[in-house]
């Protein structure tokens, strides 16, 4: 047993934190809440590369730092606390991934440089927002059907794709320039545009298939564990920056001659909010913890992200009660993380929906306690 | 006990709801939509001139004070099919302020203006808060001095909702900063917009819903605008944030979105084929939500009927307000979930009225009405004094 933070990941905490400190203060954040083509700053993606920061996960051989998934959990964390504009999840822990682990020597060597570099970007879209039909059509498959809410469609070189297959999952990669992919702009709650995608008669050629079928199933299958574990640490940091501006909030704001922090139930409230955090980084960080182990990992993961929801909805309330109006003022920063916790919460299901899996897990015997 | 409407009164529902089918053309639903739920266009405006005209507005007043006389529960009947029916009602003008300058205003303030606000030509909007006094609302600093036989008037006021296309501002100044207790040194003004020391500010918020600061620099009116005693506003404002806590907490927008989640979720399938709502968990989300709905429906037309019988307890008053506010909360999380990823789409995106537009813009409005018309700390604190007879802590 060991819960102290490795070495590698406190220089990966303090690398990136250092990074989104210098590049992301609220002025910068601001230009991008009502970012009409995504939520990316190319800029600041180009010194996570830099940095090697977009290769943690990555084998040395593919120019990588060829670290366990845990190492991502700082970068995750603080891209959490910074809001920062970057695909990490969809480009680091999901697409470049999803390449390394499945496609073959030519694929690898065909795009993990690039992404690596920060020269081609990747999204990536998971079955619960997909509705695809797949047939085969002699090597390449043949896609129909719609995705929503894909982030930087627009600008990514590719789109990687879990749909649904006959007998399990297709893993591949879609160009989202290629004939029959229309892109349809859409608001996110967070503000900032992103894409329903429209598949009409869309051919994915063999280069492009990473997994397919039973294989496919597999690989959707960890490629979604990854997801919803990444969700959780990204909203790890997120609710952590709210409950310290509320913290440092109610400590400076005076009504009745004193802060508001010294009322009982103002304190009280903020008090279990630590405590719900506590429940989330345990959780979360464990999560991630099997998953770089290769640790069966599904019960774990279902309560990190019931975890993930419980806790960003009540620290966003907790968070926006404690402030009073300003809380909600968008001249103050805490609105966007409001906005982000609900992102997180919802994405690939609720609290209630994992609720049910981990149900489900009980049912057929697993999840026992001990 | 019983709960149900008198036969007359489910007439009167029936009636209004026929009638707000009607009003709500495409052409204002959409403008509502524009102007984010919270009203101010041409078409709405024209629409409430016809509530007004219609005799809706005010119905349950007694008829001395210009209503026809109806009674609570009618009220209250027209409020909750007025919400339900997705129309942004100034109720803070015609259920909360309406009623109080109705009973203490002068002369001028009764004949002038209550009968402009029951024909829905009068809007005004509340000007309380500051920068510095939120909660502890009587230390509140923009001031009021006498200045020949009028008052001219200084400070800063925050949050003042509507105020960009009201009236007037029922406005808290101080008149006597040497009162022992702060709160006996507070007048109410009715401060009209149309005065070159008033201006106004936009302040953008979370839920998209714009809200102002308003900034008084020697604005002069006359005696005529003072609403009540000289020093005695505290008691109007008390008096005004009682009457608005059981509009806050209505429970009709709610109801009508359960039922549009529940349809949805019996005729929407999943990426496996099944029905939405043929999963358990979306049963018990619907399940809880709906229990949330009984218990507030019931607690509102308790104090209706209390209401009408004159006798609203504090503590029950402010039971409902904590508790409405924080079961919306959860009901439009829970609804969230159900609708899933769908419910992060911004209702620009949507068609128009989707529910999902909807569910993911009422998430981002919820919290407001935890703090503002009075916040939960201070209710709860009513509750176990008035309620439970506990000591008070003393501040
Ligand atoms: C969208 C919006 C619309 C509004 N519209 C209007 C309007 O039209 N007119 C108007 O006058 N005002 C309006 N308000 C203001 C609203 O009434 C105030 O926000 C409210 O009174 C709280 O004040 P505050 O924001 O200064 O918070 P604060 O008073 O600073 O409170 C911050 C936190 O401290 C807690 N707290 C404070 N004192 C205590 C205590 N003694 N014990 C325990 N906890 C305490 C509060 O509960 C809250 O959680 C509006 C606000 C918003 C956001």
């Amino acid at each position: 047993m060991n819960f102290a933070e490795s070495e590698v990941q406190t220089d990966t905490r303090d690398l990136a934190r250092r990074i989104f400190e210098q590049r992301m203060g609220s002025q910068e954040l601001a230009g991008f809440d009502d970012a009409p083509e995504g939520r990316f700053d190319s800029s600041l993606w180009r010194t996570l590369a830099e940095a090697g920061l977009l290769g943690i996960s990555v084998s040395d051989l593919h120019g990588g730092m060829g670290l366990e998934f845990a190492a991502l959990a700082p970068l995750l964390e603080e891209a959490g606390r910074a809001l920062a504009p970057v695909p990490i999840i969809e480009h680091v822990v999901l697409a470049v991934a999803a390449i390394e682990i499945y496609g073959d020597r030519q694929q690898c060597e065909r795009w993990l440089p690039a992404a690596l570099a920060g020269d081609s970007l990747f999204t990536a879209a998971l079955p619960h927002a997909a509705e695809v039909n797949c047939t085969p059509e002699g090597e390449a498959l043949r896609l129909n059907g719609s995705v929503a809410l894909v982030p930087l469609a627009n600008l990514a070189q590719y789109i990687l794709l879990v749909v649904p297959a006959d007998r399990g999952q297709n893993v591949l990669l879609v160009d989202p320039r290629a004939p029959g992919v229309t892109l349809h702009p859409q608001r996110f709650t967070t503000g900032e545009t992103r894409f329903s995608l429209s598949l009409d008669d869309v051919l994915v050629p063999p280069e492009q298939l990473l997994a397919t079928a039973a294989a496919g199933q597999a690989a959707g299958q960890w490629l979604l564990q990854r997801a919803l574990t990444a969700h959780c640490l990204h909203q790890l940091g997120v609710c952590e920056r709210m409950l310290e501006m509320t913290a440092a909030y109610t400590g400076e704001r005076q009504q009745f001659g004193v802060p508001i922090a010294t009322f009982q139930a103002v304190g009280h409230r903020a008090a279990n909010i630590y405590i719900d955090l506590e429940c989330l980084r345990l959780t979360a960080r464990q999560a991630a913890s099997r998953l770089s182990q290769e640790l069966a990992a599904d019960t774990e993961i279902a309560i990190a992200k019931v975890w993930a929801g419980d806790v960003g909805h009540r620290t966003s309330y907790a968070a926006q009660h404690l402030h009073g109006g300003t809380g909600i003022d968008r001249d103050y920063p805490l609105w966007r993380y409001c906005l982000f916790a609900r992102a997180n919460e919802l994405a690939l299901g609720g609290s209630a929906c994992h609720l049910s899996t981990l149900g489900e897990i009980i049912a057929a015997g697993g999840a026992r306690c001990s | 006990m019983q709960v149900e409407f008198s036969a007359k009164q489910v007439r009167l529902r029936d009636e209004l709801r026929a009638y707000f089918a009607a009003l709500m053309t495409p052409e204002l639903q959409a403008e509502c939509q524009r102007d984010l739920g919270e009203g101010g266009g041409p078409l709405w405006r024209a629409a409430l001139r016809q509530m007004g005209a219609d005799g809706w507005i005010g119905l349950g007043w007694p008829e001395h004070l210009g209503g026809r006389g109806m009674g609570p529960v009618e009220q209250f009947i027209f409020v909750e099919e007025v919400m339900r029916a997705g129309y942004p009602f100034p109720f803070l003008t015609t259920e909360s302020i309406g009623p109080v300058l109705a009973e203490y205003g002068n002369a001028w303030q009764r004949e002038e203006l209550v009968p402009r606000i029951l024909a829905g030509d009068l809007l005004i909007s509340i000007g309380y808060s500051e920068p510095e006094a939120g909660t502890d609302l009587a230390s509140l600093r923009t001031r009021a001095e006498r200045e020949s036989d009028g008052w001219i008037i200084n400070g800063q006021k925050m949050w003042t909702s509507l105020a960009h296309f009201c009236d007037y501002t029922w406005l808290a100044a101080r008149t006597d900063p040497a009162a022992e207790k702060k709160h006996r040194g507070i007048s109410l003004f009715l401060v009209p917009h149309s005065d070159p020391g008033w201006h106004c500010t936009p302040v953008h918020t979370l839920g998209d819903v714009r809200t102002n600061a308003t900034y008084y620099d020697n604005v002069r009116v006359s005696d005529q605008h003072r609403v009540g005693e000289i020093n005695g506003g505290w008691r109007l404002i008390t008096g005004q944030l009682n009457r608005e806590r059981l509009s806050l907490v209505n429970v009709g927008p709610t109801a009508v979105l359960f039922d549009a989640v529940a349809d949805w979720a019996t005729h929407t399938h999943t990426v496996d084929g099944r029905r939405v709502i043929d999963q358990d968990w979306v049963r018990a989300n619907l399940a809880r939500v709906r229990c949330g709905i009984e218990a507030l429906k019931l607690m509102c037309y308790r104090q209706v009927w209390a209401m009408s019988k004159g006798q609203l307890g504090m503590a029950e008053a402010s039971a409902a307000k904590v508790y409405g506010s924080e079961f919306f909360i959860e009901a439009f999380r829970a609804l969230g979930e159900i609708l899933g990823q769908g419910s992060l789409v911004r209702a620009d995106s949507c068609p128009q009225g989707a529910l999902t537009g909807r569910v993911e813009r009422l998430y981002r409005t919820a919290s407001i009405i935890t703090f503002g018309g009075g916040t939960n700390e201070i209710q709860r604190d009513i509750i176990a004094a008035a309620g439970l007879l506990m000591p008070r802590a003393t501040r």
